[in-house]
Order: structure tokens, then C-alpha cells, then sequence
């Protein structure tokens, strides 16, 4: 079965924009795959999508078999985990706090409220920080930290959740290549080792045909590219990357000849 | 490059500022002028005043300990005055913050409840509190709260609305709930502010409850309500001299608090 199932998707926003103009795919489970795509393609909206933080206007997913729907949205949530550009972490809490929101679908009413948490609960966290390698900055608050080391310890909230996918929206965007490199490396062992199914947003075309299992193109809300990273040539990145109406585009040009 | 084949400029935005400028200074002195307000009357009045303050030259602070009980209580009314606004506008505010409430009609009425309690002039709801339950601290801790309850959940829903969008999806694509996610997104992130508030809030019902006291809602208002009725001139000066002491003291020690916080 597969673990992530979009058929015939569409999204337009209230203000008239139109964001995927109908995307239908199977993601296989334990893959790794990355959505290349220009600004503005609609691949946050993918992202967002499935995890139910939209809803499509047309069209239905499924997260492992389960359609995503109002009544078990916050179920897939919680199968789902997340990793943003910009790490979201709350700022004004510990590490191991920002980490235990990934337990917090287990949590009853009163004692998330007074933010108690299981013993259980506290070493899946421990366990997370350990996979993330941050187990020493447990205490300390989330804003003191680099930019890494939060994308790190966002990863390992969305660890916590022990999810079945991890969907990451352009995670290495805010970061230098060293760490984006090594952010990289940490979601391929996630997928290797835990058989999560990875799904990641990026810009870096380099960084997308190294770690990938399978490449999605996106441009204007269409899928024009779908893939091995051996198979995305410079034709097929053109294809991805094209602007509207400007067919003999020079500086796409240029790009792609160092890509 | 000349300057010729440069992109013309587009055409600059009319500017209104001026427009409205001099449209609100006509309506101020067209104010002015149907008030009849004039220096020259001010000026007679500076008279009659200087003689008036002129009674309140010897301050008899021989009931002294009395004053400072009085003025206790008054403390004490604000600082229960402050919980309360405290409690009802904790539970009121993530109803009226756009980006947490779980629903509109939700978001309508914790907000029209905040606007209704702002409303409410807290001497009004002194007036009504002493009246129906009688003279004393009670009445000026209830109008106090439900006063400035509305003045905190609306701050407070004001800095919850601020917070990161990015934070509170982060905590929402975690499957939390909505409780959880005031919780752990909401009010940690706005914790300080929230505090900075509170605290203005408190110094502010300090102020307030000892004016209170001259509607009958106890503390060293009521005493000072006496005992000008009375024409006690000596004692006034004292219990007067008393508030503002104390009240200076209070401003000064919150905004040092409050500067602690930044």
C-alpha cells in the first residue's frame, strides 16, 4: 500500500490563486522523495495539504490507506510529522519541551494543560534528542541555539511523533551548506533506519539528485517532471524550472549550465 | 546610461496628511469656540483655586496608622482586583485572538464580552456593586476586575494574534489540540508581554481603587470621602498626602519591575 496517496488534487485559494491544477501520485513507503519546483509552484501547498493543514478544492489523499478528512484530521496529524523552513520552534521553551510537543496527541486535556508529561513520553524525547545528537542542550531554551541545531531539534519533535511520513518544507533554506548538508544526511538515516517515508521541498538541485530516491517536478501547479535523479537532465530541468510565457528565458539558461 | 532613457518615475501619491492636518484644527477650535472656553476665565479661577488649596496647609497626621490601614486595603483591592481581570481574561483571550479561536462565533462573542466589560466605566460598576452589595472592599474588587478584565483579554488576545504563524502550525501539525496549542504556542510565546500588562493593569487599579472608595467601595477613599464632607480640611491634606506617597511608590516600584522584564 502506498503511504502517501494524492489523486487528482487541486487547490485554489480564496484569492483566487491557483495552486495545483489537479496532481495525482503514489508515494511509496520508506522512500525518500524530493518536489523541485520555482516559487510559487504549489509545492508547500502539496506539503500542507498532507498534512490537513489545507484542504484540497477538488480531489482527496490518503495517508496510509486512512483519507484525510475533518473527522481523523487530528489522527493523520499526528502520523505526520513536520519540518519547516524557518523550524517553528516556540522559542521561550526548552529544547526538550519543544521536542515533547510531539507527544502531546497522547497527552490527556489536564495534563498538557499543566505540562506533564509520561515517563514514556520523556524518553522518546531523550531518545529523539539522542538520534539528533543534542541530548546535552536539553535544558537550554530553543532560541539560544544555532540555526542547525534548531532544524535539529525540530526534527526530533517531529521524531517524537514516531510518524510514519516526515513532510520537510524546504528545511536547508535558512541554512549554510555544511549544516544543510548535514540536516540532509540526518532526514536520508530517519528514512534508512526508522522506514519513515520522507518528503522534501527544496531549492538546491544538487542537494535534491544526491539524497533523493525519486524526484517530483512541480511548476505551476503541474507535475512536468517525476523521476530517478539520473533521469532529471537539463531538458527536464527546464521543464521544471520554466517561467510562463517567457520560453527563451536567458537566465534559466545560465542557471542550468552550473546545475 | 542617460539620464533620457531612464524608466520614468511613476507619478507620486497624493499626499493627504496635510488635508486632514488642517481639517482637525478647524474642528478644534470650532470646539473651542462653542465651549465657550477662554484664558480669561482661567485665569480669575487661579485666584479661587490658590485660595481653596490654601485650607489644606497643616496635614494632621496624628491618625497616621489608621491612614495606612486604609491605604492597605485599598492595595489589597486593587491587587484582587488584578487577579480577577487576570483570571477572566486568561480564559477569555485565545477565544479572541483571530489565529487561535476555534470558531468565529467564538471569536465574535469572547470579544464583544471583552468590549462589554471595557465599556463599563469601573465607577459605574462600583456605583451598582455598592449598592446591591453594600459598602466595603468587595464592590471595588468586582468593578475593578470586570473593568480591567477587558483591557488585559483584549492585550493579551492583541499579543497572541502577534505571535509567529509558523509557531502555532508547527504545534497544530503535531496533532495537538486546540487547548494544547494555546498552551504550548500561545501563551509561552507572549509570557513577558503578558506580564508587562499585568502589572501596568495593577498599577492602574491602585490608582482607581483609591479614588474607589469615594463611591463607597471601602479603602482610604472612603475615609478621605468623610472626611471632605466634613470640611476636615487637616485630615485631608494627611490622607491625601498618604495616596500620593504611597502611589508614587507603587508607580516607580512597577515600572522598575516592568523594565526588569525587557
Amino acid at each position: 500500500m502506498a503511504s502517501i496517496s494524492i489523486n487528482g488534487v487541486e487547490k485554489r485559494f480564496d484569492n483566487g490563486f491557483h495552486a495545483l491544477k489537479g496532481v495525482s501520485t503514489e508515494i511509496a513507503p520508506g522512500s525518500f522523495t524530493v518536489i523541485l519546483g520555482p516559487s510559487g509552484a504549489g509545492k508547500s501547498t502539496l506539503l500542507r495539504l498532507i498534512n490537513g493543514l489545507e484542504t484540497p478544492t477538488r480531489g482527496s489523499l490518503a495517508v496510509a490507506g486512512k483519507p484525510i478528512d475533518h473527522a481523523n484530521l487530528r489522527a493523520i496529524r499526528g502520523e505526520v510529522g513536520m519540518v519547516f523552513q524557518h523550524f517553528n520552534l516556540v522559542d521561550r521553551l526548552s529544547v526538550v519541551t519543544n521536542v515533547l510537543v510531539g507527544r502531546l496527541k497522547t497527552r490527556s486535556w489536564l495534563g498538557s494543560i499543566l505540562y506533564l508529561f509520561k515517563r514514556e513520553d520523556m524518553d522518546i524525547a531523550h531518545e529523539a534528542l539522542d538520534r539528533v545528537g543534542l541530548v546535552d542542550k536539553s535544558w537550554q531554551r530553543a532560541d539560544r541555539l544555532s540555526g542547525g541545531q534548531q532544524q535539529r531539534v525540530g526534527i526530533a519533535r517531529a521524531l517524537a511523533q514516531q510518524p510514519r511520513v516526515i513532510l520537510a518544507d524546504e528545511p536547508v533554506a535558512s541554512l549554510d551548506p555544511v549544516t544543510s548538508e548535514e540536516i540532509m544526511q540526518l532526514l536520508r538515516e530517519i528514512c534508512a533506519r526508522d522506514r519513515i517515508t520522507v518528503l522534501v521541498n527544496l531549492h538546491q538541485i544538487d542537494l535534491a539528485k544526491r539524497f533523493a530516491d525519486r524526484i517530483i517536478g512541480l511548476n505551476a501547479g503541474k507535475v512536468v517532471f517525476d523521476g530517478t535523479p539520473a533521469q532529471l537532465d537539463r531538458t527536464a530541468l527546464a521543464r521544471v524550472y520554466q517561467r510562463e510565457g517567457n520560453q527563451d528565458d536567458e537566465q534559466l539558461q545560465s542557471v542550468l549550465a552550473y546545475a | 546610461m542617460t539620464a533620457s532613457a531612464r524608466t520614468p518615475l511613476p507619478p507620486k501619491p497624493f499626499n493627504p496628511t496635510p488635508v486632514w492636518l488642517s481639517a482637525w484644527i478647524v474642528v478644534l477650535w470650532l470646539i473651542v469656540r462653542d465651549l465657550d472656553l477662554s484664558f480669561a476665565t482661567l485665569a480669575y479661577g487661579v485666584e479661587d483655586m490658590a485660595e481653596y488649596f490654601g485650607r489644606y496647609h497643616a496635614p494632621d497626621f496624628s491618625d497616621l496608622p489608621h491612614y495606612l490601614s486604609l491605604m492597605a486595603q485599598t492595595i489589597a483591592t486593587a491587587l484582587w482586583g488584578t487577579l480577577v481581570a487576570l483570571l477572566f481574561a486568561v480564559a477569555l483571550a485565545p477565544f479572541a485572538a483571530r489565529n487561535l479561536t476555534p470558531s468565529s462565533t467564538a471569536y465574535r462573542t469572547s470579544r464583544e464580552m471583552l468590549n462589554f466589560m471595557r465599556a463599563m466605566p469601573d465607577l459605574l460598576l462600583a456605583l451598582i456593586f455598592v449598592a446591591s452589595l453594600g459598602l466595603g472592599p468587595l464592590p471595588g474588587v468586582l468593578a475593578l476586575g470586570i473593568h480591567t478584565a477587558g483591557f488585559l483579554g483584549k492585550f493579551f488576545a492583541e499579543s497572541l494574534e502577534r505571535i509567529d504563524s509558523g509557531v502555532v502550525e508547527a504545534v497544530r501539525a503535531s496533532g495537538a489540540s486546540h487547548s494544547q496549542i494555546v498552551m504550548y504556542a500561545g501563551w509561552p510565546s507572549i509570557l513577558r508581554e503578558a506580564l508587562g500588562y499585568t502589572l501596568y493593569v495593577m498599577d492602574r487599579n491602585v490608582r482607581m481603587a483609591s479614588v474607589l472608595g469615594l463611591v463607597g467601595a471601602g479603602g482610604i477613599g472612603l475615609a478621605l470621602h468623610d472626611t471632605l464632607r466634613l470640611f476636615k480640611y487637616d485630615e485631608s491634606a494627611a490622607l491625601i498626602a498618604v495616596i500620593l506617597v504611597v502611589l508614587l511608590a507603587f508607580d516607580y516600584f512597577s515600572t522598575w519591575l516592568r523594565g526588569k522584564l525587557k
